[in-house]
């Protein structure tokens, strides 16, 4: 991890609050929540509250139906206040629930918000206790005693601010990443698109047209692309890849590699001269292998930026140093056979990660026969044979003969929602964009037999019941219930006959078909996992990035500062991937418009005077947060506090005790423990039980 | 309601039989996890996609399509599902092609284990297990069978060996000792 900006001094303690209120002997406040019937249901309220009261050093003790409503909120305050309470505890639920609530209305009513203790009744002990009522008011009472005692050690800590980069890093420059990157140029910022690829468009690129509506793809892809070129605010680094990020929240530094496409961006003017040089031919990536295109080539017509690129795995001159032809081919002196890698430093405040998807690759050996028999294809290879700037000219063929093929099968659900291959979701896209290439199949040719070999059929978006409908009406497209079990291929005619159960008939069925095409879902792309592991991002059981909460939080990670966009965080159509690119787009811009970000102060902090620089907190620290400093006492650890998670790894491993985790103090832990045990510390000698014996222990 | 016949208006004349309606006291609560607890997969979890219909064996003969006896054992339609199971082959070709990852041959195998349990037990079993107690193997010997081995050169049949009568001995007793005779109802049949 590379040094962040440096962070301001650590202020004095508590100085928004008069320090003489805080550092008073403890005047703690307790409030216990019913939460509803969530843990009054459960657990007796009130005698949490009477054993509460009872507690030396406890002030006020009041119960609410819901403290974190606007009633609740403000009798805390008003019971702060009257009582010249010091230090609150909220006895409701988990602290990631309505920690931040609380720690904002005691500030108002006057407290250091770190003057807050939590205590958990509600997962931890109404929830899961519901069957034993008693035993689960004891622990309550237990609990609450427990965070009595450590509200007593709090001390005030404050929140650090830091400055926020202006300018923002879009990973993957497909639909979702162009219009990230758009609506945050658009907003004033700096944006920096980095794209593996020799162009950015990604797989919507590839297709013909797009459900349900029927527009064409690349017809309303290419202006945006085109507008994020030729955006001021935008740096597009294509055939790039992101190498390494390091930083935290509003500071990360990125290292990009600019990959040597031999050809000088600024002087190829994407004439396309050196490519009708070019005497070698290779399968087109991007037609799916179908079409043919030279050793130096764009992608496709539209491609953004238009600038040629060698593959150098195929190119003559890297293989025996014998061909010039593109060289001498090209007017503008833009090739280079000498160009190397090239390392770009970015620094940016915020990072949006979309990083895309793949197409399932069927199995090798599977049923469907995807790598035996010529006349089966997947879905994206389909998009490729209708799209009127494919290899075919948008001329639907079968691959073993050139023939139009007069009856066409889809089979549904091909590398999703299989458990036996690992991939359980629904990819969401495959059952409306076989019945968009269905309905092109037959506008081009009428006369093609059309079925659907479908398990269950999710029509869910917008216009997509419709399209379902349509194409039954308007196009005779026949819907058979079944996963087919058998495809055998005739040898003279390549046909395909399907065996199949049609599970509403109870039949089974056997039916030839000219073409087959597997409907392959999505997966997470090969890139992404990369890029996941420099992120240090989290996957979800699907193996797609885990958003920060599945319904309130979900363009966030769990990394401050980093968000997702499109397929990198699940399967989904365009209208989902750019409502999310827009989502991600404001996240990040939210963070960046207010300039500085909060960062929390519980964190670990060294003791200088007994740190000896062994660097072991450096070693265990898994988000890289302590540094070796030389400072004038000698080699000392140093603890950057916006990597800093307070996990208290360093706490733990640090052999001179010389870490603390703030807020989970050594002492404040330990009275939790020791109240725990029957005595109360700290609170008159007065106990429970004998308490002797545990503070002699 | 006995199946009367009835004209209608148009003279068309129509079987009335009793209501075709599948009711509540029909189904078998709970009948997903009895399977479970006799060794199936849980049901509940199929996709109804019928690839182990299309990959069976015996489906493409007879009218028995492992799917649909997959639903009914979800609906909890036992009586649908005890008597004809005894033609699954056991071939595990639905489980090899099953996207759900059940196992619809060892539901099978489950329901059999159910069926002996309430009394299902069709005649070939009870002739099985009688001709184990006899001579220590499920399938009569038979001459000519033995002839044919002969002929080609086989070894006998462990059955002709003198020896083998301790065996029998012995697998009568574990019949007897497991219960297994009570189960199918050969208790008058074992030697001891």
């Amino acid at each position: 991890m590379s040094s962040p900006e440096p962070l301001e001094e650590r202020a004095p303690e508590g100085p928004k609050t008069p320090p003489a209120k805080d550092s008073m002997t403890p005047r703690i406040g307790v409030f216990v929540c019913h939460c509803g019937s969530n843990i009054a249901g459960t657990v007796d309220v009130s005698k949490v509250r009477e054993a509460a009261e009872k507690v030396p050093g406890v002030v006020v003790a009041k119960e609410n139906k819901y403290t974190c409503s606007d009633l609740g909120q403000e009798e805390i305050i008003k019971a702060v206040k009257e009582n010249d309470v010091n230090r609150v505890v909220v006895a409701a639920c988990s602290p990631r629930m309505h920690e931040p609530t609380f720690r904002s209305c005691i500030q108002e009513a006057g407290l250091n918000p770190y003057m807050l203790q939590m205590v958990n009744v509600r997962e931890q002990c109404s929830w899961v206790h519901s069957k034993e009522k008693d035993r689960a008011t004891e622990k309550a009472v237990d609990l609450v005693r427990m965070g009595i005692a450590k509200a007593e050690k709090l001390v005030p800590l404050e929140a650090r601010e830091v400055p926020v980069e202006q300018s923002s890093l879009v990973i993957g420059g497909g639909v979702a990443g162009i219009q990230a990157a758009l609506d945050l140029a658009q907003m004033g910022f700096k944006v920096f698109v980095v794209e593996s690829e020799p162009s950015i468009g990604g797989r919507m690129a590839q297709l013909d047209k797009t459900f349900p509506t029927g527009d064409c793809a690349i017809c309303i892809l290419a202006p945006k692309m085109v507008e994020l070129a030729r955006h001021p605010n935008i740096t597009l680094l294509s055939y790039s890849e992101v190498e390494d990020v390091s930083g935290f929240i509003g500071n990360y530094s990125v290292k990009v590699r600019r990959k040597a496409r031999y050809v000088v961006e600024d002087k190829c003017v994407g004439c396309g001269v050196c490519a009708d040089a070019c005497p070698v031919k290779v399968d087109n990536k991007f037609d799916m292998g179908f079409g043919k295109r030279k050793a130096i080539y764009v992608p496709f017509p539209q491609a953004v930026p238009l600038k040629y690129t060698i593959d150098k795995d195929n190119c003559i001159h890297f293989k025996t140093g014998k061909c010039k032809a593109c060289l001498k081919a090209c007017a503008n002196e833009a090739i280079d056979h000498e160009m190397e890698d090239e390392m770009v430093e970015l620094k940016v405040g915020t990072i949006i990660c979309a990083t895309g998807f793949d197409i399932y690759v069927p199995m090798k050996r599977g049923v469907y026969k995807y790598w035996e028999y010529q006349n089966v294809i997947t879905g994206l290879e389909l998009e490729r044979l209708l799209n009127a700037s494919g290899p075919t000219g948008g001329h639907l063929i079968r691959p073993s003969d050139g023939e139009s093929p007069k009856r066409v099968a889809f089979i549904q659900c091909v590398g999703s929602r299989n458990k036996k291959i690992g991939n359980d979701y629904c990819s969401r896209v495959c059952c409306m964009y076989s019945m968009k290439n269905a309905q092109i199949i037959k506008e081009h040719e009428p006369d093609t037999e059309i079925a659907v070999y479908y398990n269950d059929i999710r029509a869910f978006g917008k216009g997509f019941e419709e399209l379902y409908h349509r194409v039954r009406e308007e196009y005779g497209i026949e819907f058979i219930r079944g996963r087919p079990a058998k495809l055998s291929e005739d040898s003279e005619t390549n046909s395909i006959t399907i065996r199949a159960e049609e599970t509403l008939l109870n039949k089974i069925t056997e039916r030839e078909f000219d073409l087959i095409v597997l409907s392959t879902g999505l997966q997470p792309s090969e890139g992404s996992k990369r890029i996941g592991k420099i992120l240090s991002l989290s996957l979800s059981p699907d193996g797609f990035f885990q958003e920060a909460h599945p319904k309130l939080r979900p363009v966030d990670t769990a990394v401050d500062g980093i968000y997702l966009a499109g397929c990198a965080q699940g399967p989904k159509d365009i209208p989902d991937s750019v409502a999310q690119a827009k989502a991600a787009a404001a996240s990040a811009a939210s963070i960046m418009a207010g300039k500085k970000v909060k960062i929390e102060p519980l964190t670990a902090s060294i003791n200088e005077e007994l740190c000896i620089g062994c660097g072991l907190c450096v070693e265990m620290c898994p988000y890289g947060a302590p540094e070796i400093v030389e400072t004038d006492n000698g080699t000392k650890a140093k603890v950057v506090e916006a990597l800093c998670h307070g996990c208290g790894t360093c706490v733990a491993a640090c052999p001179q005790k010389a870490i603390t985790a703030n807020q989970f103090t050594d002492e404040q832990i330990a009275s939790e423990i020791v109240s725990a045990l029957g005595g109360m510390e700290g609170t008159n000698g007065k106990a429970r039980k004998p308490a002797k014996k545990a503070e002699e222990a | 309601m006995g199946e009367v016949e009835k004209t209608f208006i148009s003279g068309l004349r129509e079987k009335l039989v009793e209501d075709r309606v599948i009711d509540e006291s029909q189904l078998e609560p709970d009948f997903a996890k009895e399977i479970v607890k006799h060794g199936g997969k849980d049901v509940m979890t199929c996709l109804q996609c019928g690839n182990c219909t299309g990959v069976c064996p015996i489906s493409l003969k007879i009218d028995y399509k492992t799917r649909s006896i997959i639903k009914f054992c979800q609906f909890g339609l036992k009586k649908f599902t005890l008597e004809t199971r005894w033609v699954c082959a056991t071939c595990y070709r639905c489980y090899e092609h099953c996207p759900a990852d059940i196992n619809p041959a060892e539901v099978m195998i489950a329901l059999r284990h159910i069926a002996i349990k309430e009394g299902v037990i069709p005649p070939f079993i009870k002739m099985a297990a009688s001709n184990l107690l006899k001579y220590g193997q499920s399938v009569k010997p038979d001459p000519e069978i033995e002839r044919v081995r002969r002929e080609l050169e086989l070894v006998d049949m462990p059955s002709r060996d003198k020896e083998y009568a301790k065996v029998v001995r012995e697998i009568n007793l574990l019949v007897r000792s497991t219960g297994y005779d009570k189960l199918i109802g050969i208790e008058s049949e074992v030697k001891t």
